[in-house]
């Protein structure tokens, strides 16, 4: 049993990091709350066990762990916190294995509503047209009950209708009315893209972008995929690539390939940088370069299990997941990277969420 | 210390229990043991035997006998849920299991499930502490566990019903008949165990333990021919099936269930020819899952593994001091499942035993053996131990040996992950014990240190995407002390009986942290252990109590302390009645839990507070 859920923990394991955060729309004004600003950090905890948490990164660097039970006292985040999602003046923190949605607000941090019908292995949420689209894996073994929840956030409640969709939807991203869903393959491994309208819930498109698409980010237009690749325990293996989806014909433009069978990790896009990583090494290429380059900017060589990324004004975020099981760590690399900071969060941290 | 007190209350309270003598008789009979050379080459080490008295006082389930009774420590995720054993700081594979002498720890995990093994099946449960593999094979570093079924070849017709009904519609029963005659001997046992397992938390608040209903079904045959005076064959049977829903820790989390079947069977014929004993067994284990993450859907993962084997020992006593034993066998087995493609594994070994008593006062044993397969290296193992009695209440033991434990087939053959070019872990140790006894008071204290290095872990891979899969990684220095006593005192018509157990348990692993190699605790693994058990027989009334302290335990390998799981005691009462005259017809009731401790032998896994059962016990 123990070496089972190790192997189902693989397969679980979430390649995190915040896909839709922009819009900002500070004008310096007094604090909303004890969270406004900064950042979130999302920590799994251990498989099977209620020890998730959310770690609050100030913007002085000041950090504090578990501020959901910190504020609500009584409550716990649970078994598996994948994503904390920002929407108005509320975070919506989807907790894989406890089927459920915590809905808080994001300056205060105060519990709202919990959320648990309807959901099935829920993973991702995106925002459009006042519903929010939640990714869902349904049944481990049952390959076609996944689906995409819809949820009314008038009343943060979950329709019983539920968008059908092909197996393993992960990441999910909105752009103009209509939701992109990335099939990393749950259980399994996937390939494609699935376009929802969310005007009338359905599913506009379905196509192949490539293996195992992990991560989503649009910039400009341009939807940009991360696929991993098929790994070498599911043959046959393939190596992974970056491809570019035109948003506004869905259609795949270009790809960016991977050589030899190279899996890489995370990507995140900056200042019309794509940066991404391979093991514990950071790459970047401009968003228009048409092939990878062959050199790191750098290593991140103290960390040992990275397992979360992000790039955000002139900074590289590392999650660090170390053992698995102790808690993790942070790290803060410049552009350059040169490390400026390095800070104890909760146990499997897997990416960022900036509150601004 | 709030231990102590708690020892002290309960004592106070038992004396009030108005109780009886103990009323068995021994009278000496044949009894043939299922496993000769368990006493004859355990004598330089530390052996618990406990009686079926013992295994009818605790629950049904291996790991609460355990638990309450000896220095094991167990990582149980819940009541009735999977359940490890770590002995003298090792971990949960390795500990071996054997059944009537034959190893039956799981070929996929390397470790038997603890609470999938009834104890009402058996006559007795021996606990041999430190290293055995060169008689019982994988996975005897820390120690083994005998389940042993005897045979009486007497004019016999007996029948034993056992019968409990506790809190959460816990239902226990066990029925045993014996008919033997001088020329045959007929057991079989039929038990079956099932709860709705739905217990309120303990303390302020409403949550329950949800889906964490299970039940088992077994049953076990044990039978005996004499063909003539030098011939007698022996066959064991056993059969188990259980259906266990694992108790969610998150309340909306997903329902799973975990099904259990295996089988066991021996066929043991016996020639006596002058000096010479000659053993020849064959048997047959099967062992198989289903797991089903959603209980909501019929589909589910398995696995299968079915072994053969085949055993000659041969015995030759030189004198009535020197006892030889040559042991020979060929074991071969076949897996498949939705993760493992079908699979063979064939191990052969031979082995050398060497038993002397010089004198009255001191003995000796040495034995080596030598293990052969193509799937993980040729172990070569051995083990020397010797007994010196100084006076006539004190006695030491020394043992040294080299142990092993083959890497599983998930380790090897797990689909995209498995591991062809393991090592096994093997582990050298060493150990000394004191023992004091009088007639009716015995205490042994024993020092022990164990080196295993080729730990396996699975670990995750780099550049492998979500890939993990095992390896030969950490080296393991485990040293540490035990204390077993038992005192049974008598006054005028009262009986008493007291056991104890403490250990004392260093278990560390080298971890790198921040650069430098730093030892560790393993986790789930206390520093301190303690059980206490004291019965009180007065009359046809008997009452017991017992008593579970574990020390607080790490659940990271970093040794995080926020996380550690915290101490806690445990403790049972008892008391029943006998109504019989010539016959036993026991009533009885306990209360387990009795000051309702809120614990969590894991990380969330909760165990009841305060429960009762009532039960009888007919011997007829």
């Amino acid at each position: 049993m123990k070496r089972f859920n190790k192997l189902f923990l693989t397969v679980l394991v979430s390649s995190a990091f915040f896909v839709s955060c922009s819009n900002d729309d500070d004008n310096t004004q007094e604090a909303r709350g004890d969270y406004d600003g900064g950042l979130f950090i999302v920590n799994e905890g251990n498989f099977q066990t209620p020890n998730g948490a959310i770690s609050y990164l100030s913007d002085d660097l000041q950090i504090e762990n578990d501020v959901f039970s910190l504020v609500n006292p009584g409550k716990v985040t649970g078994d598996t916190p994948i994503c904390i999602v920002f929407n108005g003046d509320l975070a919506y923190i989807v907790v894989n294995a406890s089927n459920k949605i915590e809905v808080v607000n994001r300056y205060t941090f105060k519990s709202i509503t919990t959320i648990t019908t309807n959901l099935n292995n829920p993973r991702f949420i995106a925002f459009a047209n006042g519903k929010g689209y939640i990714t869902n894996w349904g049944d481990p073994l049952v390959t076609t009950d996944d689906y995409v929840a819809v949820l009314d956030l008038a009343t943060n409640t979950i329709s019983s209708s539920l968008i059908s969709v092909v197996e393993g939807p992960e990441k999910i991203i909105e752009n103009d009315g209509k939701l992109y869903v990335a099939h990393k393959g749950g259980y399994g491994q996937g390939n494609s893209l699935t376009v929802i309208n969310s005007a009338s819930n359905a599913v506009v498109t379905n196509f192949v972008v490539g293996d195992v698409p992990s991560g989503l980010v649009k910039d400009n237009g341009t939807l940009y995929v991360l696929c991993d690749g098929r790994p070498s325990y599911a043959a046959p293996e393939t190596a992974g690539k970056i491809v570019k989806v035109n948003l506004s014909n869905n259609t795949i433009a270009s790809t960016l390939a991977f050589p030899d069978l190279t899996h890489p990790g995370f990507m995140d896009i900056n200042n019309n940088k794509i940066y991404y990583t391979v093991d514990s090494n950071v790459y970047t290429t401009s968003t228009t370069s048409t092939a990878l380059p062959t050199a790191e900017i750098f290593k991140a060589a103290k960390v040992s299990t990275l397992y979360g990324f992000a790039v955000k004004n002139d900074n590289i975020y590392i999650a660090d997941a170390g053992n698995y099981q102790d808690p993790g760590k942070v790290y803060i690399y410049s552009l350059t990277g040169t490390l400026t900071s390095e800070l104890g969060v909760g146990i499997l941290p897997n990416g960022f969420y900036f509150n601004n | 210390m709030t231990l102590k007190k708690r020892f002290a209350f309960c004592f106070l309270l038992l004396c009030q229990f108005i109780s009886a003598q103990n009323d068995s008789i021994t009278k000496l009979k044949e009894v043939i043991v299922s496993d000769v050379n368990l006493k004859k080459y355990s004598s330089s080490q530390s052996v618990q035997v406990l009686n079926d008295s013992v295994i009818n006082k605790n629950q049904p389930s291996l790991t609460s006998l355990l638990n309450y009774n000896t220095v094991i420590y167990f990582k149980e995720n819940g009541l009735g849920m999977t359940s490890a054993p770590s002995f003298r700081g090792t971990t949960g594979a390795q500990t071996a299991v054997i059944w009537n002498g034959i190893n039956i720890n799981s070929q996929f995990l390397g470790q038997a499930d603890f609470n999938t093994i009834g104890t009402r099946d058996f006559n007795s449960i021996t606990v041999k502490a430190g290293g055995g593999s060169v008689l019982y094979g994988s996975s005897a570093i820390g120690g083994s566990i005998h389940l042993n079924n005897d045979l009486q070849f007497k004019n016999e017709f007996s029948n034993q019903v056992f019968f409990s009904l506790g809190s959460y519609n816990t239902l226990s029963a066990n029925y045993r008949t014996i008919v033997a005659s001088d020329k045959y001997s007929l057991q079989i046992s039929i038990s079956r165990n099932s709860s709705d397992n739905d217990f309120k938390y303990p303390g302020n608040t409403d949550q329950r333990n949800t889906n964490g209903e299970y039940y088992n079904t077994s049953m076990n045959t044990t039978f005996g021919y004499k063909i003539d005076s030098k011939n007698t064959l022996k066959a064991y049977s056993q059969f188990y099936d259980s259906e266990r829903h694992f108790s969610l820790t998150s309340p909306n989390g997903s329902k799973t269930k975990y099904g259990d079947f295996n089988t066991r069977n021996l066929l043991e014929w016996e020639s006596l020819f002058n000096r010479f004993t000659s053993k020849l067994k064959v048997a047959h284990i099967g062992e198989s899952y289903k797991y089903y993450p959603s209980i909501t859907s019929e589909l589910f993962t398995y696995g299968k593994v079915e072994t053969s084997l085949i055993k000659y020992d041969l015995a030759f006593d030189v004198n009535d001091k020197i006892k030889l034993n040559s042991i020979v066998d060929y074991n071969r087995n076949k897996g498949y499942g939705s993760s493992i493609d079908n699979v063979k594994r064939e191990i052969g070994s031979a082995s050398l035993l060497l038993s002397h008593s010089p004198s009255d006062k001191w003995d000796y044993n040495a034995s080596i053996r030598q293990e052969v397969t193509d799937n993980y290296g040729n172990p070569f193992l051995f083990s020397f131990g010797t007994r010196y009695q100084f006076t006539d209440f004190y006695r030491v033991k020394i043992n040294a040996s080299k142990n092993f434990r083959m890497p599983t087939y998930n380790d090897l053959f797990w689909e995209g992950s498995g591991n062809p070019d393991l090592k096994p872990e093997t582990s050298y140790q060493a150990e000394i014990g004191n023992e004091f006894f009088t007639k009716d008071f015995s205490v042994s204290i024993t020092a022990y240190y164990n080196s295993i290095k080729n730990l396996l872990r699975w670990v995750p891979s780099q550049g492998g995407g979500d890939m993990w899969s095992p390896e030969n990684t950490d080296k393991v220095r485990a040293y540490g002390a035990e204390v077993i006593l038992e005192w049974k005192p008598k006054i005028a018509n009262n009986n008493f009986t007291i056991n104890g157990t403490y250990a004392y348990t260093v278990s560390e692993s080298e971890q790198l942290i921040g650069g430098e190699l730093i030892y560790k605790q393993l986790i789930y693994v206390p520093y301190h252990k303690l059980t206490g058990a004291v019965s009180y027989n007065w009359k046809k009334f008997s009452s017991y109590f017992q008593y579970l302290y574990n020390g607080d335990a790490y659940t990271t390998p970093f040794n995080n302390p926020a996380t550690k799981v915290k101490d806690y005691n445990v403790g049972n009462v008892g008391v029943d009645y006998d109504f019989g005259k010539k016959k036993s017809y026991k009533l009885g009731f306990q209360v387990l839990n009795v000051w309702n401790e809120n614990y969590q032998p894991v990380t969330s896994r909760q165990m009841p507070g305060r429960n009762y059962s009532i039960y009888i016990n007919l011997n007829f």
